[in-house]
């Protein structure tokens, strides 16, 4: 008897534009103690299957055939009222951000507590004894006083801890995880993979781990199914998927995850210096300083991956080089000493966002954002559609607005912007981790094609430990505002290196196979 | 909360009152009226006349004559009416206490109506009684003060006879004359309020129903009541505690209206009545008093979602 | 712009907003035309006409046709009101954008005056204005402008900094862009959907405020035919003929409704988001 049994289940959303299907004959199973990985680009519908399965579809959701079964109870012909005793004590779900999962207006505790309240009939008192317990079953420091404390004073994987512990408060049957490791830094979720490794071997329960993330569900789960559009694609044991993924589309996903070892730039930089900083500070208002004495140089046609942490200073360093921040330090270009950022500098260093939906300005066309580094570092407009076709767009895009791309169309643009200027450096700020694996892939393999036409050398700034290895010749770990180890490609591989970079590289473990 | 975060707050309000007052007394002093003509008749010699301007000090250059006029404000001395040559501050304060029976009324009629209003709207989103309770609330927010009230009157007072159409009765007087006389300046005043602030209410409500932590109570198996109880109310009303300070200074134009509408002497008629009289210092106390009880209100308002609300104890 | 227009119709309140507005603009610019009767012309054997077929929105104390008074009077009441809001409010927006522009100190204390401002009453400070300058349209249209710009300042400094945080005006600063640019076209662009949607809004505040201190005598004066004024004078015979009363409170209350459902469908159709 399996916990979960979802059968030939079909869903559609109703919008505007007509009815639109959601998931297609879904059929999955997860026996007792199991794990089952979902693994889903975005708009596959994984997280909708999470929703029919914790039976809180939004109101334009039509459900057409299929079966959902919880044990031997049928959900779909559970009543509103036999669900409240389902959900939270058979069924429970994680959710994947914690700091927008838990109400900022009542204590952890109680939040904990209700649920002991609501299902296992306990009192008020004796709910927080119980719930003081959980919290310190899923090892957070000092329980009793963080059972008092609100949201906002715990830190984000406490929170998730917090989540945690509530899913597992009344022994459920089935856990549902919604990516609970993506909104955490990487050492933190590692934290969090490893509890839930020792809770599920402690409980035995049986739980859907849905991510986008094929390379970390084929360590968590036993076995993984692959959701594209709306169908199951392939179901295979975790083990095999990556060694032998037999759909295509499978083995596009494999192939796009950034494996460590498979390099994707041989040639070596020129001996030739391009930039150097040195002592550089960056300080906002009053606070202490985002970055104590950062020094870093590069070679022209260097990659140079930062990694680190959020709060770690990648930004800040970002934005000193780019003059976004205000520093102290001097910054050499080509053997030239800037005083102050002046065209040619500005020119010669350009720098690509994180999110273009804020980077590219929703009410310009396409053309008028390529036309402004044009205008400025003197080019010729009528290069612009040259431009959208280096970066693999049609040339019509030139009269689109922002938001009629897609998120990768858009990552596009933002670095044509970039390459108008012909540039020496590109800062890449973290430009790829909006981006579904696949796409992400395409975008690092347009980054590499762009260098090898003009010779840029890149700053690329990343959480992803994985993908630097593949492009960075050297990588620069940042911690807490400084640089606590600078090394190259083959000595990070050799194992050397600072014993924080060796966490950092623990916590992300390569995909199996 | 702390006392470094009040004593700012207070100098907010000491600010605020020390703007008013330029803005008042800087528009008062243009006003084309003369004092002097004011107080005596347009009969009055020249000789006479000058005599008053120099006892009020009109001949003082505008700078002096505020800082009089406020010297005199900070000890208490709002002046003397040139209209009934009684001291203003007396006066004017006899009328906001009348001011504040129909102000608290109000609101109070406005909390218990607006707020269960906009929540169940946010409920039933989508539906009917949605889309019937949006229309009345766009025509509430539509209809001025004095469109309210005429058309109240024609239709609960002189078609019906239900209520007394004018007149204030003091509660110590007759309470349940008093309350007569009140149902229809406070239905009139609150009517706009409630429109717009069960809007806000009905917005604020969806946003927290559609919060990842209100999904998340669902999925722990709460029932609806304890979900809309424990985990939407609150979060649903903070925001609406700033709309509902913020609307006082929309009521207390209303109040004015009314007052004039329904003849109740509170401090909105005595407005009326200094400015129509160019009545100086009692324009000026009026004035002053109004802005005295926005400000604080608007404070109030801040310590209590302070108070509530646990993430900006600090600021 | 006519992309918006287009999805403004799209919209239940913006098609609705749009047709109380085009009846609005037409009994402006034609009220005096299609009226079937002067708006001063007196009848005094006509005198509380009823509503009906000779008088369809019924007579006044003088005899004086209601629909007439109400075409004509759309005139007095509807340019000024918008007139008056969108001067104030474009003064308002200049404020909030260099209070947003400065920044720091200065920021502070043009932020904390405005709130100061705003702690007198909107009708109490045209109150006395008007009482100040003198009664009359241009005076009350003048004091309504007055009392909008506080109000769209602070609208316009929260959108701006806002805007300011985006990384567009970031790229644009690393880009080595010039203050002007920056200002005219990477935020103005984004800044002025908001400040547009909410003086659309205050248009029926404006409308609202424009006929409350015509009504306490202090904006238009007789004969006009003002709505707030129609009212006003109305008020005494509403015993003998209470549609000379209503017929004019409906108008007001329609033009306000047509503005907030404006704002309302505005929100949306400016949104440059949720297309594909």
């Amino acid at each position: 008897m399996s916990v979960l049994s979802v059968r030939d289940y079909s869903l559609d959303y109703l919008t505007r534009a007509g009815s639109q299907r959601v998931l297609q004959d879904v059929t999955l199973s997860i026996a007792p103690g199991e794990v089952l990985g979902l693994v889903g680009e975005s708009g596959s519908g994984k997280t909708s299957l999470a929703w029919a399965i914790m039976r809180h579809l939004p109101r334009n959701a039509r459900e057409s055939e299929g079966q959902i079964g919880l044990g031997d109870t049928d959900l779909r012909a559970a009543t509103a009222k036999a669900l409240e005793t389902i959900r939270g004590r058979r069924m429970s779900m994680v959710f994947q951000d914690p700091s927008t999962a838990l109400n900022p207006t009542l204590s952890i505790g109680r939040q904990v507590s209700e649920v002991l309240v609501r299902h296992r009939g306990l009192d008020e008192k004796e709910a927080w004894a119980a719930a003081t317990e959980a919290l310190a079953h899923v090892e957070l420091r000092d329980p009793a006083a963080l059972m008092k404390r609100y949201p906002h004073e715990a830190s984000g994987g406490e929170k998730q801890r917090v989540v945690i512990a509530t899913a597992f408060a009344c022994r459920p049957e089935l856990i549902v995880f919604d990516e609970p490791t993506t909104a955490l830094d990487v050492i933190t979720g590692a934290r969090i993979l490893d509890l839930f490794a020792r809770l599920r071997a402690e409980t035995g329960v049986a739980a859907l781990y849905i991510s986008h993330d094929l390379a970390l569900v084929s360590r968590v789960a036993d076995r993984v199914a692959i959701l594209e559009r709306g169908r199951i694609v392939e179901e295979a044991p975790a083990d095999r998927i990556f060694r032998s993924p037999t759909h295509d589309y499978t083995r596009r996903l494999v192939a796009a995850v950034p494996r460590p070892e498979h390099r994707l730039v041989s040639d070596m930089p020129t001996p030739e210096p391009l930039l150097s900083a040195e002592n550089i500070a960056v300080r906002y208002h009053r606070k202490r300083p985002a970055t104590a004495d950062l020094r870093i140089d590069l070679k022209r046609g260097e990659i140079l991956g930062v990694v680190g942490e959020s709060g770690s200073g990648k930004s800040s360093l970002a934005r000193a080089l780019t003059g976004l921040a205000d520093y102290s330090g001097t910054i050499t270009l080509a053997g030239r000493r800037i005083a102050h950022m002046d065209r040619s500098y500005r020119r010669a260093v350009q720098i690509v966002f994180q999110h273009p939906d804020s980077s590219l300005n929703p009410r310009h066309t396409v053309a008028e954002l390529l036309a402004r580094p044009l205008k400025l570092y003197g080019g010729d407009i009528k290069s612009i559609p040259q431009l959208l076709t280096d970066v693999q767009l049609p040339a019509g895009y030139v009269s689109r607005y922002p938001h009629q791309l897609s998120g990768g169309e858009k990552q596009r643009v933002a670095i044509a912007r970039a390459f108008a200027a012909k540039p020496q450096l590109v800062i890449c700020d973290e430009i790829t981790a909006p981006l579904d694996v696949s796409v992400q892939a395409s975008v690092v393999e347009l980054l590499l094609r762009l260098r090898a036409t003009h010779g840029t050398s890149y700053l690329f700034i990343t959480h992803d430990l994985n993908l630097v290895q593949q492009v960075a010749h050297r990588i620069a770990v940042m911690k807490g505002g400084e640089i606590v180890d600078l090394l190259g490609i083959d000595e990070l591989r050799a194992g050397q290196g600072h014993p924080y970079t060796r966490e950092l590289l623990a916590a992300a473990p390569p995909p199996v196979g | 909360m702390s006392l470094a975060w009040l004593l700012r707050r207070l100098l907010t309000v000491l600010y605020t009152l020390l703007v008013v007052s330029i803005v008042v007394f800087g528009l008062t002093q243009i006003l084309p009226a003369d004092a002097a003509v004011t107080l005596l008749g347009e009969n009055a010699t020249p000789a006479a006349l000058a005599a008053v301007r120099a006892k009020l000090g009109l001949n003082d250059p505008a700078w002096l004559q505020y800082w009089h006029w406020l010297s005199a404000l900070l000890q208490g001395d709002f002046g003397t009416s040139m209209r009934t040559s009684q001291p203003v501050g007396p006066a004017m304060f006899t009328a906001l206490g009348r001011s504040l029976l129909l102000g608290f009324s109000s609101l109070a009629l406005m909390l218990v109506l607006a707020v269960p209003l906009g929540m169940w709207a946010a409920l039933k989103r989508g539906t009917a009684a949605d889309l019937v309770s949006s229309l009345i609330s766009y025509l509430g927010v539509s209809l001025p003060e004095f469109v309210t009230a005429t058309l109240l009157l024609i239709v609960v007072a002189d078609r019906f006879q239900l209520l007394p159409a004018t007149g204030y009765v003091a509660p110590s007087e007759d309470l349940g004359d008093s309350i007569r006389h009140l149902i229809l300046p406070v239905m009139t005043v609150s009517l706009i309020l409630i429109a717009h602030v069960s809007r806000m209410v009905r917005s604020e409500t969806i946003d927290v129903l559609n919060s990842d932590y209100v999904r998340a109570a669902r999925l722990k198996g709460l029932s609806p009541r304890t979900v809309l109880l424990r985990h939407v109310l609150r979060n649903a009303l903070l925001p609406t505690i700033t709309i509902v300070a913020l609307d006082v200074g929309y009521l207390l134009g209303g109040i004015i209206v009314v007052e004039e509408i329904f003849a109740i002497p509170g401090i909105g008629r005595a407005l009326i009545v200094a400015i129509t009289s160019r009545d100086l210092p009692s324009i000026q106390a009026g004035a002053m008093i109004m802005a005295a009880t926005y400000a604080i209100a608007n404070t109030l308002a801040d310590i209590a979602y302070v108070l509530i609300d646990r993430r900006i104890r600090y600021e | 712009m006519s992309d918006a227009l287009h999805r403004l119709t799209r919209t239940p309140q913006g098609m609705l907003g749009l047709g109380l507005l085009a009846v609005l603009v037409l009994a402006c610019l034609l009220g005096s035309l299609v009226a079937p009767y002067s708006p001063e012309a007196m009848d005094f054997a006509g005198r509380f006409a009823a509503p009906g077929v000779k008088h369809w929105f019924g007579a006044d104390q003088l005899g004086r046709d209601v629909l007439s008074r109400l075409l004509v009077g759309a005139r007095s009441t509807v340019p000024l009101a918008v007139l008056a809001t969108f001067s104030g409010a474009a003064v308002g927006a200049c404020i909030g954008t260099l209070s947003a522009y400065l920044g720091g100190r200065w920021d502070e204390a043009i932020t904390r005056t405005i709130d100061a401002v705003m702690a007198v009453p909107h009708l109490l400070l045209a109150l006395i204005l008007v009482s100040t300058l003198g009664k009359g349209s241009t005076n009350a249209a003048l004091a309504i402008a007055i009392s909008v710009a506080p109000s769209l300042a602070r609208v316009t400094r929260s959108v701006a900094l806002a805007a300011r945080q985006q990384d567009y005006v970031k790229a644009a600063i690393a880009r080595g862009e010039g203050g002007a640019w920056i200002v005219l076209r990477e935020m103005l662009p984004n800044v002025a959907a908001p400040v547009i949607i909410e003086a659309t809004i205050r248009v029926a505040f404006a409308v609202m405020l424009f006929a409350t201190l015509s009504f306490l005598g202090l904006g238009a004066q007789p004969p006009e035919s003002e709505w707030g004024l129609m009212v006003s004078e109305a008020r005494r015979y509403m015993h003998q003929a209470p549609w000379v009363i209503v017929a004019p409170a409906l108008a007001i209350a329609v033009t306000a409704i047509c503005f907030n459902l404006l704002g309302d469908g505005l929100r949306d159709a400016l949104n440059p988001r949720d297309e594909r």
